[in-house]
């Protein structure tokens, strides 16, 4: 059932309740549930974190604590599938799902009592009605059951016989009318897969309809947006919407500071909304770097063959960047050419067939040396949780990446040093940024996401025996009440 | 005492805060906290405002000595004075710190602030540093600071009585040596 207030009918039922929220392994699920654990936090909600990475961890920490719980939140899972025919749970349990998987499951989408959907109905959803695909199965035989009871002439008998065949074969057709209109209507429904809104942002929504709203959560909405983008989850279209949607609300928060006469402190967290060129990272790393690694880049330019690199160095050459300059750190360029480096990057784009160089986008800066793009902090983010640590689980890549998108308040501005397994310093996304400093370097050789290389196969496909990456110790965390951001 | 300790006496303090929630008068043992209704100030301790806020449930106003012009007349007249000058607040220090790390944004010109407040505590300590020097110099007796805050006592307070001691050892054990003889080998 899809749930319409949020606030009344999801938020004020958890207030005095224990939950588990089940978390998928992706940036966006990561950002709706640090938005949620802030709104938690400010409410002394009890909440137990389970991350899960496939359909077979997500059953078996269930199994661990269905007795536990009654209200369980799943995000960034679960809304595909039937869920109560995988999970078996009993009577009283209630379900939040909060997904951008679609499409939405039948039996999620009627089931009343144990199934609520945290998604917003004007998405394109087009589920088949109700009369559509389910149907009483009991009225059949109780209408062929009166009927012969009655008639007791064995003239009107026989007549009545008669008729009841024919009304039999008539019930009959229909029904398989209705069946094969049923499995058409239901194969349409579910032929395609596709990606809705992302959940940061059905979270972030709830926290501004409740005045909770932080610059925090919006960055985290935005956030969740880019990694859905990056990722190739969702349309242009719906990108340029959706962040659309985000710049009313940035706007809206500047302009809450702005009212004073003084300008807030540089500490303080600020974001602006951007135009910016769509290479991974290249403001930390040299451009020449990021253009070989952006997806789009490369494979536009065929780099992967010698006259894919040679096309490379004539787009250089027709920019009018020095190949010396292009291949040291950017932050070390000579400024005079960074000045018009957006707008000249984008003509040349355009004379070799890259018309979408340029994207909307947010950047986010807080101190004088900390100022990232959302697509960086979605790499940064997305490589921790994908670090393939070898004495570490998943569940740590999973809290250290959590914790990373945290650092943007105050304690951003104490790097926290934690040896990875390369000996560099990585932890934060500042000295994770760092720590890659040449992605050719032979000290990072996995901690470092290929951005050409990311596949946009999600870890819950609709297959409920697909087999999920095997992590190794699966921990859960138990947070109460008492602690504070 | 640690700088902790410190502080945590100094979140006694009251300050005012707006919040946004109502709740009736609640009765503590330190004292009766006002009712709440949103959006009128009321005067809490610090401990509670700062959780407040950190919950989202409130606005802190900065106390009245917090802002860059009084602060610039403090700091300008505690550099001429050759004593210690009486200071806005006895905690003034621990409600800064606290203050602009918790809550900037509810601060105008936090910055300024910062550096100001840190002029007058190196202005501070350098004198008690002088005035340690002097009197281990002199080897007076008794010395009389006026006007110290808790914290600026608790910084070189330690310090200053354990070289004390120490040196009293020293100077002690210097008299019996000057009788003793050394001896030839």
């Amino acid at each position: 059932m899809f749930v319409s207030d949020f606030r009344k009918e999801f938020y004020e039922v958890l207030q005095s309740q224990r939950v588990l929220l089940f978390v998928a392994s992706d940036v966006d699920a990561l950002c709706a549930c640090k938005i949620l654990q802030a709104l938690f936090q400010c409410d002394h909600v009890q909440y137990t974190l389970v991350p899960v990475s496939g359909w077979q961890e997500l059953e078996t920490a269930f199994l661990e604590h269905k007795e536990q719980f009654h209200y369980f939140i799943l995000i960034n899972c679960g809304a595909n599938v039937d869920l109560l025919d995988i999970l078996q749970p009993d009577e009283d349990t209630v379900f939040f799902v909060c997904d951008t998987h679609r499409p939405v499951n039948v039996v999620n989408v009627y089931n009343d009592a144990q199934i609520k959907l945290l998604i917003k109905q004007d998405d394109d959803l087009e589920v088949p009605a109700y009369d559509d695909i389910f149907r009483d199965e009991e009225e059949d035989k109780e209408h062929s059951g009166n009927e012969s009871d009655e008639g007791s002439e064995p003239s009107e008998k026989r007549a009545r016989v008669e008729e009841e065949i024919a009304e039999q074969t008539l019930k009959r057709r229909k029904r398989r009318d209705w069946e094969a209109r049923r499995r058409d209507i239901l194969f349409d429904y579910e032929q395609y897969e596709y990606h809705g809104t992302s959940s940061a942002m059905v979270m972030f929504d709830l926290a501004w309809m409740m005045s909770k709203d932080l610059s925090d959560m919006l960055w985290w909405a935005i956030v969740g947006l880019t990694d859905q983008w990056v990722q190739d989850k969702i349309t242009q279209m719906k990108y340029v919407t959706d962040v659309g949607i985000l710049q009313r609300h940035v706007s809206r928060h500047n302009h809450r500071h702005e009212d004073e006469e003084h300008a807030l402190s540089v500490d303080c967290m600020r974001i602006s909304f951007e135009y910016d060129l769509r290479l991974a990272l290249y403001q930390h790393w040299s451009l020449h770097d990021s253009l070989c690694n952006t997806c789009y880049t490369a494979a536009r330019f065929k780099l992967w063959s010698l006259h894919g690199q040679k096309r490379l160095q004539e787009f250089l050459a027709d920019v009018g960047l020095p190949l010396k300059q292009v291949k040291q750190k950017f932050q070390s360029m000579d400024v005079s050419l960074k000045e018009n480096l957006r707008e000249m990057i984008e003509e040349s784009a355009n004379k070799f067939g890259m018309k979408d160089m340029r994207i909307q986008t947010f950047s986010i800066h807080f101190g004088f040396k900390h100022k990232f793009l959302a697509s960086d902090v979605v790499f940064a983010t997305m490589s921790l949780m994908e670090s393939p640590e070898k004495d570490g689980s998943g569940t740590d890549n999973f809290i250290q990446a959590l914790d990373s998108l945290s650092r943007n308040q105050v304690s951003g501005l104490r790097p926290v040093m934690e040896p990875c397994a390369c000996h560099v310093s990585g932890g934060t996304w500042t000295s994770c940024i760092a720590a890659w400093s040449s992605p050719s370097s032979s000290c990072v050789p996995h901690s470092r996401p290929s951005p050409a290389a990311s596949a946009p196969t999600s870890s819950f496909p609709r297959g409920p025996s697909s087999t999920a990456p095997s992590w190794r110790a699966r921990q859960t965390l138990c947070c109460s009440p008492g602690q504070l951001p | 005492m640690d700088a902790a300790e410190v502080e945590f006496l100094a979140e006694k303090e009251l300050v005012t805060i707006i919040p946004n929630f109502s709740l009736d008068k609640i009765y503590l043992i330190g004292g009766d906290l006002g009712p709440f209704n949103p959006g009128l100030p009321v005067q809490v301790p610090l401990w509670l405002a700062i959780n407040l806020k950190q919950r989202q449930k409130c606005r802190l106003l900065p106390p009245e000595w917090m802002d860059v012009e009084k602060l610039e007349e403090i700091r300008d007249h505690e550099r001429k004075e050759e004593t210690f000058t009486p200071m806005p607040s006895l905690h003034y220090m621990e409600l800064t710190k606290l203050l602009l790390n918790h809550a900037s944004d509810n601060i105008p010109k936090a910055d300024e602030i910062r550096t100001l407040i840190k002029d007058v505590w190196d202005t501070r300590i350098a004198k008690l540093r002088v005035s340690a020097d002097s009197f281990v110099r002199q080897q007076e007796a008794h010395a009389k600071l006026d006007n110290l805050t808790l914290m600026e006592i608790n910084t070189s307070g330690a310090f200053l009585t354990q070289a004390l001691n120490h040196m009293y050892k020293l100077r002690t054990n210097l008299q019996p040596s000057d009788s003793s003889q050394s001896q030839d080998l």
